[in-house]
């Protein structure tokens, strides 16, 4: 177990560098990032001295070193927008994001549970292809529409959810299910293999023939085992929904991290961005250790490959 | 291989649906207990805007939303009535014009910030002192760069010199030149003021949560000498919205009550509605088509006057204004109608002429057309409008699309060719703060003429009323006959209110706080 | 076979669109980029102030919005093809090499892999339109570009297994060359599972679009794609909409009519899954 914990700590490492390569190179694919950060008509003194100041003067192996380097001792760098700094910029925003997430797994899981079991146990039936429609709907349309339906429906006709903003949970529940639906599918499908494998297996049969009733086996029995992979793409699929938030958060006001990302972007923020890429990565990345080491552990079969 | 009855399973199916039906009506049930936190009831007025402004202190923004808070938590020495253009004192008490260059206020006493710090001379001087200072970096320099130095005569008596005689002054000190308190300021600076800021207007401001909203709470202690009004409505809380149909469901489902910058086409459907009421008014802000002919240029066929004529005559601008952008009205110069100095008599009028336009591409080499970049941050359908018109004589525009500071920068750093540009003078109602700051050899200067520079720069300094008219519409006319940019039109400003609110639309486009009360 | 609904449909909608995509210039009543100010969001046929001059009205600058459908099949199309043709190639070479040669080149095949999945595409696809300049080449590259990973797994498992059949090692006996044997014994053994993959891709690359499109970073005007579409006619969605749910409609069947001859495919080419 720890060497299989060594091993995939050091793929981790390896990776979140990787990336943290590109994220820092982003500021380099407009070309002369003194340039960008002059801005209002410079002069070329003007940009010269910027260029010294902020070092781009030094070869790219030396700023990328001294920009890991400061981000390893917790020194995020400046905004260029906000003229603040941006590890307190950020970490004001990510609390909102993580929630949305958080609920947008939540509201997947509600329900593609049920479909994916509904599907297993009456699978190739019309139930079966019912549920995989139901499943699949959120992901045919664009999200940005599936939200301005939601908010027609909920918000204009019924008036039963607040359009924007997020003081309270009822503001969560249209952007966790426009974010969600997209996942749902995915769950759906691994539930209901999952599920079919289950319940053809011999200790199912057996606890059926001793005439325990019919949704003890499901949910005692079946569903735990099934459950398993669900967890390891749970993590999995939360570091997409992480990434995968801006035009919900636009839309719903919601002002976490994608909206900003999308500011800084827009603003040319190079500084916000790179972190921004950088952190929503390693956090995919520790999701994914987690869920594979939390695998390893529960089958040891895997420590091995 | 499944070997339950087909009895167990339909059991089964029942209860999986009871249980999804039990929790759907509990869910429903604690959905409808929604906070109601923008109404009458709470004596709180709910407002949305879309741009959030980077920092709250109102000389380091430059978004509307900006503006408006600084007129409602801060004040001015001077204010400008709205109605009668008339200017009024405020934070002074009085003013006097000293020399051609020096202006002397004396101000009131018995004023107080926000943090109970006292009002004098010294909150004028460090203020108006810090944010002329280059070196603070104020956003708007255009507001402040003309101001050599403030003065202390002594504890309730100042004296601003400007670096020229600048007839203006007392517009831009009556606009937004708010009053930070000194000492606050001093110790604080602008990212202080932004974490918290501290005014002496008829709101003060009890949160802020940058990006997403900014409460405002009335000042019981309003001076009662201000030509502003105390607050009568408890509370505002301004939202940032980005989505403009977000806004619109919040004011359809009645969980804001204010939007403004509403498209017409909406605004007049939203007008069926029962609750709400639709405003519209004209306002300071002109719209026009620049074209970069600076050296260095990225489109260099824009320093043909014949291509820019061409581009002149290809848009129909009475089809779109009609059609598309509302009310507002022609313009044919290049500064906004009512401000003090703004003509367009002897203007040549760029009729709509496709055949005309067709036929100076081909005289300047272009008969095959030309592919040329246009640059847009708000008015999207009007910048779409004007590309389809641009395309049928030829001319593939290719829009970018962004938000004001990022195309803003890219015209200072020469990356623009034709840029669909808007601008609200700051509300002040003189021609030196339009005219100028697109074509007075500024960074904001993509046509660069030296002769319509040396024009402006006289008429800036002109005392004499009649004689600076002259000069600018000199300048005018030269700027409209070289077709530097096409003056197209002023825009209206669409609001959409709840009914119960006392609101009227400003021709500056300020929304007053202190005057709106609830039916 | 005969009860392979899912195909039929599938693929007879997705001959419906590209139908639509081809003729679209004898199918379309007017030019799709005129604009007549004077017509502005005339609605449908269906409503009362419809008119058959413009059977499904016209848009927010009087441009016919039957016309702007049919070429606008041709972009959506254009769109999904392509990023699955580059993605598909990008990831199909890197998953066989992977999965044939293993060791040392299936370990920086799975490093690449594992790279690309932790990066948030969203964020980057825009941070690279946004620097780079948008229009649809650019945004078709950079979704190319960004989307193999599905691809790389797929193949290389795929291969993986392919590789230890007989048939294979009958052929490396032969004295077949390598690049040979990836095209003759491996690939089309693999071609099912790529397939489906490569529709769910097209699909998730036509909404990728519409979602550069919403904020401002796509395709640009007045290039008729539905996302620019969909986009546009968010303003109108209140009190016209028909003009967000026509091309709404039109993806969203694009979108079932891909995934559902996916599904068809794979359920034809890999009948023991079935039961």
């Amino acid at each position: 177990m720890l060497a299989y914990l060594l091993k995939r700590l050091g793929l981790a490492v390896l990776v979140a560098l990787t990336v943290s390569i590109i994220a820092y190179m982003l500021l380099y694919l407009s070309g002369d990032p003194a340039l960008a950060i002059a801005g209002e008509g410079a002069r070329q003194a003007d940009i010269d001295l910027i260029r010294k100041t902020y070092g781009f003067d030094r070869p790219i192996i030396v700023q990328y070193g001294d920009w890991l380097l400061k981000l390893v001792k917790g020194d995020l760098g400046t905004s260029m927008y906000f003229k603040t700094d941006v590890a307190p910029l950020i970490f004001s925003k990510l609390s909102t994001t993580l929630l949305l997430a958080l609920y947008a797994l939540a509201f997947a899981l509600l329900i593609s549970v049920p479909l994916g079991v509904l599907a297993a146990i009456y699978k190739n039936s019309w139930i079966d292809r019912a549920c995989l429609a139901v499943a699949v709907v959120g992901q045919a349309m664009p999200n940005f529409f599936f939200a301005l339906i939601l908010i027609m429906l909920f918000s204009i006709s019924w008036r039963m959810l607040p359009v924007s903003g997020s003081d309270t949970w009822q503001h969560f529940v249209m952007p966790a299910i426009t974010l969600g639906y997209y996942a749902a599918p995915a769950f759906m499908r691994l539930i209901r293999a999952g599920m079919i494998e289950v319940l053809s297996a011999d200790y199912i049969r057996t606890a059926r023939a001793k005439g325990l009733p019919t949704h003890t086996v499901i949910f005692k029995h079946a569903l735990r085992n099934a459950i398993v992979p669900v967890v390891a793409l749970a993590a999995v699929q939360l570091g997409f929904l992480l990434g995968g938030s801006i035009v919900i958060e636009t839309i719903f006001a919601l002002d976490g991290l994608g909206y900003l990302a999308y500011q800084s972007i827009t603003f040319k923020d190079y500084p916000v961005t790179q972190i921004i890429v950088l952190l929503l990565s390693v956090i995919y990345i520790l999701l994914t250790l987690a869920s594979d080491l939390a695998n390893a552990w529960l089958d040891p079969r895997i420590r091995v490959a | 291989m499944n070997q339950h009855s087909p009895l167990a399973a339909s059991n089964f199916l029942s209860r999986m649906i009871r249980v999804v039906l039990a929790s759907g009506c509990l869910a429903l049930g604690l959905a409808t207990t929604q906070p109601s936190f923008a109404n009458k009831a709470n004596d709180t007025l709910g407002m949305a805007y879309d741009q959030a402004p980077e920092n709250i202190d109102p000389y380091f923004n430059n978004v509307r939303i900006g503006v408006i808070i600084a007129a409602n938590v801060w004040d001015t020495l001077v204010y400008r009535d709205p109605l009668t253009n008339e200017y009024k004192g405020q934070l002074a008490k009085s003013w006097k014009q000293i020399d051609p260059r020096t202006l002397e206020f004396d101000l009131r006493e018995g004023i107080k910030f926000h943090n109970g710090e006292d009002f004098d001379a010294d909150s004028v001087v460090f203020t108006l002192n810090y944010v002329s200072d280059p070196a603070n970096k104020a956003t708007t320099q255009a507001n402040v760069r003309w101001i050599e130095k403030v003065e202390k005569i002594d504890q309730f008596k100042v004296r601003i010199i400007s670096k020229e005689p600048f007839p203006a002054a007392i517009d831009y000190l009556s606009t937004t030149l708010a009053i930070h308190p000194a000492k606050y300021y001093k110790e604080v600076g602008p990212a202080g003021m932004n974490a918290k800021p501290v005014g002496s207007g008829p709101y003060k401001i009890i949160e802020y949560l940058p990006g997403k909203s900014v409460t405002l709470e009335r000042n019981a202690n309003y001076f009662k000498d201000s030509p502003k009004a105390a607050g009568k409505i408890g509370k505002v809380k301004i939202r940032f919205i980005p989505d403009r149909q977000t806004q619109m469901a919040e004011v359809m489902s009645g969980g804001e009550d204010l939007i403004m910058h509403v498209p017409k086409d909406q605004a007049e459907k939203l007008k069926s509605l029962p609750h709400l009421q639709v405003l519209s008014g004209n306002t300071m802000r002109i719209v026009f088509l620049q074209m970069n002919t600076r050296e260095g240029t990225p489109a260099p066929e824009l320093q043909d006057i014949r291509v820019r004529k061409a581009i002149a005559h290809a848009i129909d601008r009475e089809a779109i204004l009609k059609n598309i952008v509302g009310g507002g009205e022609m313009i044919n110069t290049i500064c906004t109608p009512s401000q003090v100095g703004c003509s367009s008599d002897g203007a040549p009028i760029y009729k709509y002429d496709p055949a005309l336009s067709k036929k100076l591409l081909a005289e300047a080499g272009f008969a095959n057309g030309l592919s040329i970049d246009i640059m847009a941050y708000r008015e999207r359908q009007q910048t779409e409008a004007m590309i389809n018109y641009l395309q049928a004589v030829g001319i593939k525009a290719k829009l970018g699309f962004m938000q004001y500071a990022a195309m803003r920068d890219l015209a200072r750093a020469n990356k623009t060719s034709l840029t669909h540009q808007t601008w609200g003078s700051n509300l002040v109602n003189d021609v030196s703060a339009s005219t100028p700051v697109y074509f007075g050899g500024g960074s904001d200067d993509v046509s660069r003429d030296p002769e319509v520079i040396a024009l402006l720069n006289k008429g800036d300094n002109t005392i004499d009323p009649d004689e600076r008219k002259k000069i600018y519409n000199k300048a005018l006319v030269m700027i409209s006959e070289k077709a530097y940019a096409l003056p197209l039109w002023s825009l209206p400003v669409y609001y959409v209110a709840n009914k119960d609110l006392n609101f009227k639309p400003y021709h500056d486009e300020l929304v007053r706080f202190w005057e709106m009360t609830w039916k | 076979m005969k009860n392979n609904k899912a195909l039929y449909v599938g693929c007879g909608l997705l001959i419906v669109i590209l139908c639509m995509a081809l003729f679209a210039p004898w199918l379309s009543p007017h030019d799709p980029y005129f604009q007549d100010l004077t017509y502005r969001t005339v609605p449908p046929i269906w409503y009362e102030q419809g008119t058959w001059l413009h059977p499904l009205g016209t848009d927010q600058l009087g441009r016919d919005y039957l016309s702007r459908l049919f070429y606008g099949a041709r972009i959506s199309l254009l769109i999904g093809t392509s990023v699955a043709l580059i993605s598909g190639f990008i990831g199909c070479t890197m998953g066989m090499l992977a999965g044939y040669f293993g060791g040392r080149i299936d370990m920086v095949v799975s490093f690449l892999v594992t790279t690309r999945l932790s990066m948030p595409v969203v964020l980057v696809a825009l941070a690279t339109v946004a620097l780079v300049g948008s229009s649809m080449w650019v945004v078709i590259l950079v979704l190319g570009l960004l989307k193999w990973d599905r691809f790389a797994v797929v193949m290389r498992s795929a291969t993986q297994q392919v590789r230890a059949m007989e048939y294979v090692s009958a052929a490396q006996s032969a004295g077949a060359s390598t690049l040979r044997i990836l095209l003759t014994e491996v690939l089309p053994n693999v071609l099912p599972h790529l397939i489906v993959i490569a529709t769910l891709e097209a699909a998730s690359a036509i909404l990728l679009e519409a979602a550069l499109s919403f904020l401002g970073l796509g395709v640009q005007p007045p290039l008729p794609s539905w996302g620019l579409m969909i986009s546009e006619a968010k303003s109108y969605m209140f009190f016209s909409f028909w003009l967000i749910a026509i091309p709404g409609t039109a993806l969203a069947v694009l979108i079932f009519a891909i995934n559902l001859a996916g599904d068809g495919l794979h359920q034809w080419l890999t009948p023991q899954e079935r039961g």
